[in-house]
């Protein structure tokens, strides 16, 4: 196996034995050699001495020729085992005696050779002069066998060997149980990094074993586990504000989420979250935490952008402020002075825009790590999106509504377009219908001055429920139309109005509750004084009615209706009506007034207060409601003061009778027809009737043919075939200075409309009233006196 | 000097040769021996009066030497001083010496010889019977045909003279009143 592949312990093993080894092995090799070296050296040197001292000895044999003497000290040589051969030569160069004496004489050197010893290949020999004094008496060889040198030296590899197996050995063991320094510390260290890996779980430490680089070693890996579980939790965190960020669809919320997380778990002392404004410069705190506000800053609160840290984070750079006691500008200041000693200003950016900061801080200063300032960063940025999402969703919201709005209200208008033409035909029947109804009621009224009071009275409330149908039936109109230009204003008692509403509508408040045992009680506190304002009374009943029959359906289970109207100092007119219903929450408060808005299901249309609405801004009136769910509710006209002076009289329009004069009268409908006649002639006019348009055409260019012609022609404007528009062409074309005078079912649209046909003087609206006949009769025939009937 | 040891060399060789050999072969042996003895023995400082003295190789009596004594010493030097051979009539005038040769003549003219050397530092080498018992220093005696010693090793104390361990090894000691 290679030994990068090796496992910590086998490595650290072989890495020691290796090197423990190949030292003993070079060791044992110098020794070895420096024995062998020093060994031969020493056994020269031995032999040398050994030879010196037989040398000496040998001085007196050879000065006395003693050959026994000799072969006894040469045989001396015995106890020295390596020396296997010696041998005196004399001065003559002779061989004098030798050792050992079996040795043949033919194994030793012939003749003495020069003086020292050399290696020959197994033996060590050499000669030594033999002198006693300074005389030389002869010479001796000698031979050492070098086996012993082999002996000593297999003996010194044995020993070297031996040595160094218990030394190999030995650090074999210590390394086995010395390597646990380094190798344990590691291996424990890798076996927290597997634990980890495997579990996933951060909050495992290393056992720090000993200092030095092992327990540097350790501090770092813990260290970067701190930083892996701050960073674990920070993101843990992240998602978590950002999963609730999610479900949150409005900015406040999303806001408040955002910075309750961070106090709660990212434990800072101040968070707040201020939108940017641009005009005027400015941010608005939108959103503070719980502990924060009573720090330094309260939700609603603006904050000037000042030269610090605030201008830099409008301009989307991160912003940290480590000790904002040192900062000298207001906003730094006001936070150091609740008690933060550092800060974080985040910008929140949709798009490269900044349309917010998230302020963060904390008490002690430097008290965010670069780590806090990335997360306070991202979560910025995260929420940003969130926020920016939802913005978008609520304006696809807003969008979608309005659309469906706007779909109901054309879907709306449409219904009420076909209504509105359908009320059109009906209101022209209607006119039509009531136009001798309102003739003659008008007539009896002004000209039968033997009425019992009982009579007049009556015929009276017919006038006044005549002139409400004519009302309604004009008001009809107004669901497809915006806006009646002309509106004939003229005093209007309030009191009077009210007091007729609630007559009308008794069947709703008396009779109908009463079936059903429920009582509505109604209480009148009316001004002493007429309650006078300029406007169109059949209008302002319409609205009362309205109201009253709200405040009916608002009370199911019986109530008090409270009628009141008022003179404001200054001369403003109110009129309120007050029930003791079931209220109104904020949202239909708030909406009541739209039109289509309705509480009641299928059985409004929502058009009710749309119309007293209408009706009050037509008189440019105020409407005001008090309402709470459960407290009644009360609603209140408030009108201008009128033109004329209060409790002034109204002023009634008496027209003489006027002279009388030849009138032709075209209608289609006879009896509409003869009521005219009836009352026509009753103010003293010669009339002449004619049934349809061509009738009217041929008598009128009769008459003139035969030089009677007609003062003036009253003609109805919608007739089958020749219609009103037609007969005033064809008169005007006989007799251009005769007036002619249109009735018409349609009347007041035409009027509006300024859809006076050519031809025509004028346009009355049915019914026709007799004072508006005399007027305009009046108009081009005033009366004068003298001229004959 | 290699010329003496040639010489050595060449009266050993001639007395391991036959017997019957010339008297004076033998003598040549024992004139080298006489010298050799000067190597291994050392002398008190009083047997020299002067640092200058030569060194003295003496003959009492009868000389066998011939030119011998001569031929060994021509040249030579003992412990720096040059080797002079001399003849003696009478012991007495012989104090001078250091290494004497004294003839045996007879008995009782060699020791008397004796008794007047005795205690005097002068190394006495003769060849006569019982010359060592008698008080002589050294006796060269014959055996197996080649020349051994005897040392007197009390006469030698008594002289004051110091023989080497080396030379006593090869030596019979005599003990005084004995053969």
């Amino acid at each position: 196996m290679p030994l990068r592949n090796m496992p910590l312990q086998k490595k650290l093993m072989t890495i020691m034995l290796l090197t423990s080894g190949t030292v003993l092995l070079l060791t044992c090799a110098g020794f070895c050699a420096y024995e062998i070296l020093t060994f031969r050296h020493t056994t020269a040197q031995q032999l040398s001495t050994v030879a010196r001292i037989v040398a000496t000895n040998s001085t007196a044999v050879l000065a006395f020729d003693d050959q026994r003497g000799a072969g006894e000290i040469l045989s001396a040589l015995k106890a020295e085992p390596n020396i296997v051969a010696a041998g005196l030569y004399g001065a003559n160069g002779e061989l004098f005696a030798f050792y050992p004496e079996s040795l043949p004489r033919g194994k030793f050197p012939a003749a003495p050779g020069e003086e020292g010893f050399r290696f020959e290949k197994s033996y060590l020999s050499g000669f030594q002069t033999v002198a006693q004094g300074s005389r030389r008496l002869g010479t001796l060889y000698v031979r050492s066998d070098l086996r012993a040198i082999a002996e000593r030296v297999r003996l010194y590899f044995t020993v070297a060997g031996l040595v160094a197996g218990v030394a190999f050995l030995t650090a074999f063991f210590l390394s086995k149980t010395l390597q646990r320094q380094i190798s344990d510390p590691i291996l424990s260290l890798a076996g927290t990094a597997h634990a980890i890996s495997e579990r996933r779980d951060y909050s495992v430490r290393a056992r720090k074993e000993g200092g030095a680089e092992v327990g540097h070693l350790t501090d770092a890996f813990n260290h970067m586990l701190n930083h892996i579980q701050d960073q674990l939790t920070r993101m843990e965190l992240l998602n978590r504000i950002t999963s609730a960020i999610g479900e949150r669809q409005d900015l406040p919320s999303i806001f408040q989420v955002m910075v309750r997380t961070l106090e709660d778990s990212f434990s800072v002392d101040f968070g707040c979250v201020c939108l940017y404004e641009t005009l005027p410069e400015r941010l608005l705190v939108m959103s503070v935490g719980v502990k924060s506000g009573t720090i330094a800053l309260e939700k609603g609160m603006a904050l000037p952008i000042d030269q610090n840290g605030l201008s830099r984070c409008i301009k989307g750079h991160l912003v940290y402020e480590p000790d904002i006691s040192r900062v000298d500008f207001p906003f730094p200041r006001r936070l150091a002075a609740g008690g933060l000693g550092s800060l974080v200003l985040s910008p929140l950016l949709v798009e490269g825009k900044v349309f917010g900061v998230l302020i963060v801080g904390r008490k002690q200063a430097e008290g965010f790590s670069s780590l806090d300032c990335e997360f306070v960063r991202q979560l910025s940025d995260h929420s940003a999106l969130a926020a920016n999402q939802a913005n978008l969703h609520t304006a696809l919201q807003q969008a979608y509504d309005d659309l469906q709005q706007s779909q109901q209200t054309i879907l709306q208008q449409e219904r009420l377009r076909a209504l509105g033409q359908m009320a059109s035909g009906i209101a022209h029947d209607i006119n039509n219908a009531i136009s001798p109804v309102s003739l003659y009621t008008e007539s009896l009224l002004d000209n039968e001055p033997d009425l019992s009071p009982r009579a007049r009275n009556y015929l009276q409330t017919i006038s006044n429920a005549i002139e409400d149908v004519a009302a309604t039936v004009s008001r009809m109109r107004e669901f497809y139309r915006q806006h009646e230009a002309q509106m004939m204003l003229a005093p209007v008692d309030l009191n009077r109005a009210l007091q007729q509403v609630i007559d009308l509508t008794r069947a709703r408040w008396h009779d109908i509750p009463q079936q059903r045992g429920i009582v509505i009680r109604i209480l009148l506190e009316l001004s002493s004084a007429p309650a006078l304002v300029a406007g169109v009374e059949g209008e302002i009943r319409e609205a009362f009615t309205n109201l009253f029959l709200n405040a009916f359906d608002a009370m199911p289970e019986g109530g008090t209706l409270t009628l009141r109207t008022r003179i404001r100092p200054g001369g403003r007119v109110q009129a309120e009506v007050i029930d003791t219903g079931i209220g109104m929450d904020e949202e239909t408060r708030r909406r009541c007034l739209e039109p289509f808005y309705t509480t009641k299901g299928e059985r409004g249309t929502g058009l009710g207060l749309a119309m007293v609405y209408g009706v009050a801004q037509r008189h440019n009136a105020d409407v005001e409601l008090e309402s709470a769910p459960g407290s009644g509710t009360t609603m209140r006209l408030v009108f201008p003061a009128p033109a004329f002076a209060q409790g002034e009289d109204r002023p009634v329009l008496r027209i003489a009778p006027p002279t009388p004069l030849r009138l032709l009268v075209v209608d289609d409908d006879p009896l509409l027809l003869k009521s005219l006649n009836d009352i026509l002639t009753g103010e003293g006019h010669d009339v002449t009737v004619a049934n349809g348009g061509q009738p009217g055409i041929d008598a009128f260019t009769a008459a003139f043919a035969a030089g009677k012609p007609f003062d003036a022609v009253i003609s109805d404007l919608g007739m089958p075939y020749v219609d009103g528009r037609k007969v005033a062409t064809a008169i005007k074309s006989v007799s251009p200075s005769t007036p002619v005078i249109l009735l018409t079912g349609w009347g007041q649209r035409l009027l509006s409309e300024g859809d006076i046909p050519p031809n025509v003087d004028l346009l009355l609206s049915k019914p026709p009233k007799i004072g508006q006949l005399r007027e305009a009769l009046a108009k081009h025939f005033p009366p004068k006196a003298g001229k004959g009937p | 000097m290699n010329r003496l040891l040639c010489m050595l060399a060449a009266s050993v060789l001639a007395l391991g040769g036959p017997a019957g050999a010339a008297p004076a072969k033998e003598y040549q042996v024992k004139a080298a021996f006489l010298f050799n003895f000067a190597q291994f023995v050392e002398w008190p400082k009083t047997a020299f009066s002067r640092p200058e003295d030569p060194f003295v190789i003496g003959v009492l009596g009868p000389d066998p030497f011939g030119s011998y004594l001569e031929d060994v010493a021509h040249g030579e030097k003992v412990g720096g001083r040059k080797i002079v051979v001399k003849r003696y009539g009478k012991a007495a005038d012989a104090f001078g010496s250091q290494i004497l040769w004294v003839a045996g003549k007879d008995m009782a003219t060699m020791m008397q010889d004796l008794a007047v050397l005795r205690n005097k530092p002068v190394l006495t080498v003769g060849d006569a019977d019982g010359f060592a018992v008698e008080g002589g220093v050294i006796r060269l005696v014959m055996k197996q045909n080649k020349i051994r010693f005897r040392i007197n090793v009390e006469a030698a104390q008594a002289s004051g003279l110091s023989i080497s361990a080396k030379l006593l090894s090869l030596a019979d000691i005599v003990a005084p009143g004995k053969g």
